[in-house]
């Protein structure tokens, strides 16, 4: 007799228009074990578990559920076949408790809402040895508070198989080894676990099996203890690969932009940033670390002029750019690119074409009154040459490519306008393996050509690997600034979550404050002056 | 046999007009029942509605006229409307912004129409319409730009002001009043006919009013200028998203009061070119012009182009509707409203099929697992 698996797929397809997800895909999930499901960015992997948990319907193919045909139509039937999926983007109501994220989902739940849920659900915490305030609202958690939430919602539901959907993109090196630990106890309390990644690491580290999917087709499963990194990265991406990332030496510069005690509030008037100091020479890449959330967006939108600055300076090849307008800084070439979670929020138009995207920063430099699109289309073109842009054509809107495409296109207009400082937050957020290292060739280049580059990054081991050095926020504060290839990621970790703080290491400076500074001493004096205000 | 629901590529152009098409006529189906229902023949009835009566009849450039008449106000306030739509602004104020351009034209009329040359006359009816309106548009964006105000809320409260302040002057007998006809017993509105009407470009016994060759030039003007100009590109940033708008430096609170205002500004110009052409206020000056305005502009997916098509169209609708009800007393001419809010409904319905289409899931497939 055939084994019988928690989950068989049989043939799966689906198609959005004419971009074919999935094609004729057969995944089986065995009882109890953790099965990594990699592949590139849509390679598929998020839209095939979808089809398991109800969000879209396949076009051909059949499900079976512990041996049996199911048809998933809905969430509500993936609930109750005993199907959970944790979703990248979590759906929690932010104003409710933890225990009424979960009450509200559940079946029979009453009509009334009882004092009593606290304690079920409190009790339900426990058994599963997790650690969870039942009454603590959504939105006064940390990411990893809500994560640990979503997993006890779809184990409270009683899901016996659980679908994660790339959960260690948010957490630091410390809460991923938390999780991890809690998937294991779960398989080995019999839940059949599939995990969607892309980080081969983990997968070597927590999966019993792999399979691979590459663009939109199934390539293989093997048993992780028989594969290496190597080979996954062969099969994930269709050919052989150089995983190193380069670090090109550079001569030591003189500091290009330097930030000195410099603060910022949040959009809720909260402080942000908190007299931060750092500076970027020519020719160096400085990579920014922390958990999400931790000032890093503030802080480039202050660069750019976008945000007001509460205190401290902002120097520019020896001029405060503080209060200077958007358009004023992009004039000292300064260039900020902010790829946020849609990956479309700031810096593009997504509805307008590439010509158009193109010519966004510089339209008002035309003569007359009209654009200048032939300026524009040359642009593009060379861009999409350049970078090679998958695109039908200049005239087709941005919102159309994928998301690799949509990033080239921004930083593309970034350097073409030959900035002599790039900052850049994520740019390779929910890039594939090629597309993300064409951007680290990119960045490269740049810092070859003696440009300044302040990196916001979340992948410890590209920023390690990328970066000269390396600046640790917790909570907008700096934890110190280190050389990114004497540092270790335990030692970046501890940083980020404050329990590590080398901001006062070396006894004659703070941590980001250059020796050879373009700061006069006028400037200094003026800063001094405000601080001591301040305290009283 | 299950079905879902799959995206569509690329729909070809024939294939959208063909849907678009059978919306209209499954709309008029449906309002065909309503007249067998009234015990009208609707082929009579729609023939009639269709022609606006012109078929066999010795004045029809007398109709094509009156029907120019309504087609000119409604293509322009759409075209207005789409300039502030296109930027993603929701005025739906086009009646308040109509009215109060009409008040202001009509004080030109009576106060200056006697002591200054017609064409003059005519010059400063425009502007004031168009001032006057502008700055009735322009004060829900500086609303919305200084306290982040709803402008869909705030451009339908402010129609009901206009529409009661005309009530008012046109109810109200007073010294002051110099809106109301003196001579009247009962309290209406004075005529100015006389004095100030727009031109026309007699063709035979046909006169082309000088406010349809303006409109069509407007409507080029603004279609360039959404199209090539740097503020149609900074509108279309706008709307499509403010975060990047700010981020390439634009004067984003600039570019809304702006566009706000030349839009208003267009619909004070369309009452002007109706207040000038009747001769005369009424509290129905707007024909409702602001609301179906905001359906001609929908409809079009506010293609400048498509927009003078549409309410070509509509305009077809609603004339001719009031021209069948003379033959056909029996069907009142709000008829026309209900067969074009239908007809939107269904090319609503039809543009769905454009993006998407519906199809049954397929069984099966090659099984290659990874047991």
């Amino acid at each position: 007799m055939a084994e019988q698996y928690a989950i068989e797929m049989r043939g799966i397809t689906k198609t959005f228009g004419s971009v074919v997800a999935n094609h004729d895909i057969s995944l089986n999930l065995r009882k109890g074990e953790i099965l990594a499901l990699l592949g590139e960015n849509g390679s598929g992997k998020t839209t095939l578990m979808n089809m398991l948990s109800g969000i879209y319907k396949p076009d051909a193919g059949e499900i079976l559920v512990e041996g049996k045909p199911a048809a998933i139509d809905s969430p509500e039937d993936a609930k109750k076949l005993g199907i959970g999926m944790v979703h990248q983007h979590f759906k929690l109501v932010d104003v409710f408790s933890a225990a009424d994220n979960i009450w509200m989902g559940k079946e029979k739940a009453g009509f009334r809402l009882k004092k009593s849920r606290y304690a079920e659900i409190g009790r339900m915490v426990k058994k599963f040895g997790f650690e969870l305030d039942p009454q603590k609202l959504v939105r006064n958690m940390a990411v990893s508070e809500k994560q640990t939430l979503e997993i006890i919602k779809v184990l409270y539901y009683g899901a016996k198989v659980i679908i994660l959907d790339e959960p260690t993109a948010v957490l630091t090196v410390q809460e991923i080894e938390k999780l991890f630990r809690v998937l294991h106890r779960m398989r080995d309390e019999g839940h059949s676990i599939i995990i969607i990644t892309h980080k081969l690491n983990e997968v070597m580290e927590l999966s019993d099996r792999v399979a691979i999917l590459r663009k939109g087709e199934y390539i293989t499963t093997v048993n992780t203890a028989e594969t290496n990194e190597q080979e996954l990265t062969e099969w994930m991406v269709g050919r052989k690969i150089d995983l190193n990332i380069q670090r090109p030496p550079m001569e030591k510069a003189r500091p290009l932009l330097e930030i000195r005690d410099l603060t910022i509030r949040s959009d809720e008037g909260a402080t942000a940033i908190d007299h931060v100091n750092f500076y970027i020479r020519g020719g160096e890449i400085l990579g920014v670390a922390g958990i999400a959330g931790c000032g890093q967006k503030e802080l480039c939108e202050a660069i750019a002029g976008l945000r007001p600055v509460q205190s401290g300076l902002m120097i520019h090849k020896g001029d405060n750019i503080v209060g200077l307008s958007p358009k004023a800084i992009l004039e000292k070439g300064i260039s900020m690119s902010f790829i946020p979670e849609d990956r479309l929020g700031m810096g593009l138009a997504p509805s307008l074409s590439i010509t158009d995207n193109m010519i966004l920063k510089n339209y008002s430099q035309a003569k007359g009154p009209f654009v200048d699109r032939k300026g524009g289309r040359a642009d593009a073109e060379h861009v999409i040459r350049e970078l090679e842009v998958v695109t039908p054509s200049a005239d087709t809107p941005v919102r159309r490519l994928s998301g690799g495409n949509v990033q080239k296109v921004l930083l593309g207009r970034e350097i073409k306008a030959g900035p002599n400082v790039i900052v850049t937050a994520y740019p390779v957020r929910g890039l594939d393996i090629n597309s993300s290292y064409a951007i680290y060739n990119i960045l490269n280049q740049q810092k070859k050509d003696g440009v300044g580059i302040l990196f916001v990054g979340e992948d410890l081991d590209v920023m390690m690997a990328l970066c000269d050095k390396i600046l640790v926020l917790c909570h907008g504060k700096v934890m110190g600034v280190v050389h990114a290839d004497k540092t270790t990621k335990e030692e970046l970790g501890l940083m980020m979550t404050g329990a590590l703080d080398l901001s006062h290491k070396y006894m004659d400076k703070p941590a980001g404050y250059a020796r050879d500074t373009n700061i006069t001493a006028e400037e200094l004096e003026k800063l001094a002056q405000t601080k001591e205000q301040e305290e009283k | 046999m299950r079905f879902h629901v799959v995206k569509r590529d690329n729909c070809p152009l024939w294939k959208k007009l063909g849907l678009y098409l059978l919306a209209v006529a499954v709309a008029l189906t449906l309002g065909g029942l309503v007249l067998l229902a009234l015990d009208v023949d609707p082929m009579a009835y729609y023939s009639r509605m269709f022609t606006m009566g012109m078929v066999g009849n010795k004045i029809a450039y007398k109709t094509f006229e009156n029907y120019l008449k309504v087609f000119v106000p409604l293509a322009l306030t759409s075209v207005a409307l789409s300039l502030a739509f296109k930027m993603r602004f929701w005025n739906i104020g086009g009646e308040g912004q109509f009215i109060l351009g009409a008040i202001a034209a009509a004080t030109v009329a009576f106060k200056l129409g006697s002591a200054l040359p017609a064409p003059l006359t005519l010059i400063l009816m425009c502007l004031a319409a168009m001032l006057a309106a502008g700055l009735y548009g322009a004060l829900v964006a500086v609303l919305k730009v200084k306290f982040g105000t709803n402008e869909t809320l705030m451009t339908l409260m402010l129609n009901y002001i206009a529409l009661y302040f005309v009530t008012f002057l046109g109810e109200t007998q007073a010294d002051w009043n110099f809106f109301l006809d003196k001579t009247s017993v009962r309290p209406i509105f004075a005529s100015f006919a006389k004095t100030v009407s727009f031109p026309r470009i007699p063709m035979g016994k046909f006169g082309l009013n000088i406010c349809v060759i303006l409109t069509f030039l407007i409507g080029i003007l603004v279609f360039i200028y959404l199209k090539y100009t740097k503020h149609g590109y900074e509108i279309a940033v706008v709307g499509d998203s403010v975060g990047t708008a700010r981020y390439a430096g634009m004067k984003v609170d600039r570019i809304v009061l702006r566009t706000v205002f030349l839009s208003a500004c267009l619909i004070g110009l369309a009452s002007a070119f109706k207040v000038g052409t009747a001769g005369v206020l009424s509290t129905s000056i707007t024909d409702d012009v602001g609301w179906t305005g905001i359906i001609v502009a929908w409809l079009s997916q506010l293609n400048t182009a498509a927009i003078f098509v549409v309410s070509a169209l509509i305009g077809v609708l609603h004339y001719g509707s009031t021209v069948a009800a003379a033959t056909f007393a029996r069907v009142d001419s709000s008829f026309a409203n209900m067969l074009q809010g239908v007809i939107l409904f269904l090319v609503l319905a039809a543009d769905f099929y454009t993006r998407f289409k519906i199809v049954p899931v397929q069984k099966g497939g090659n099984s290659h697992g990874n047991g």
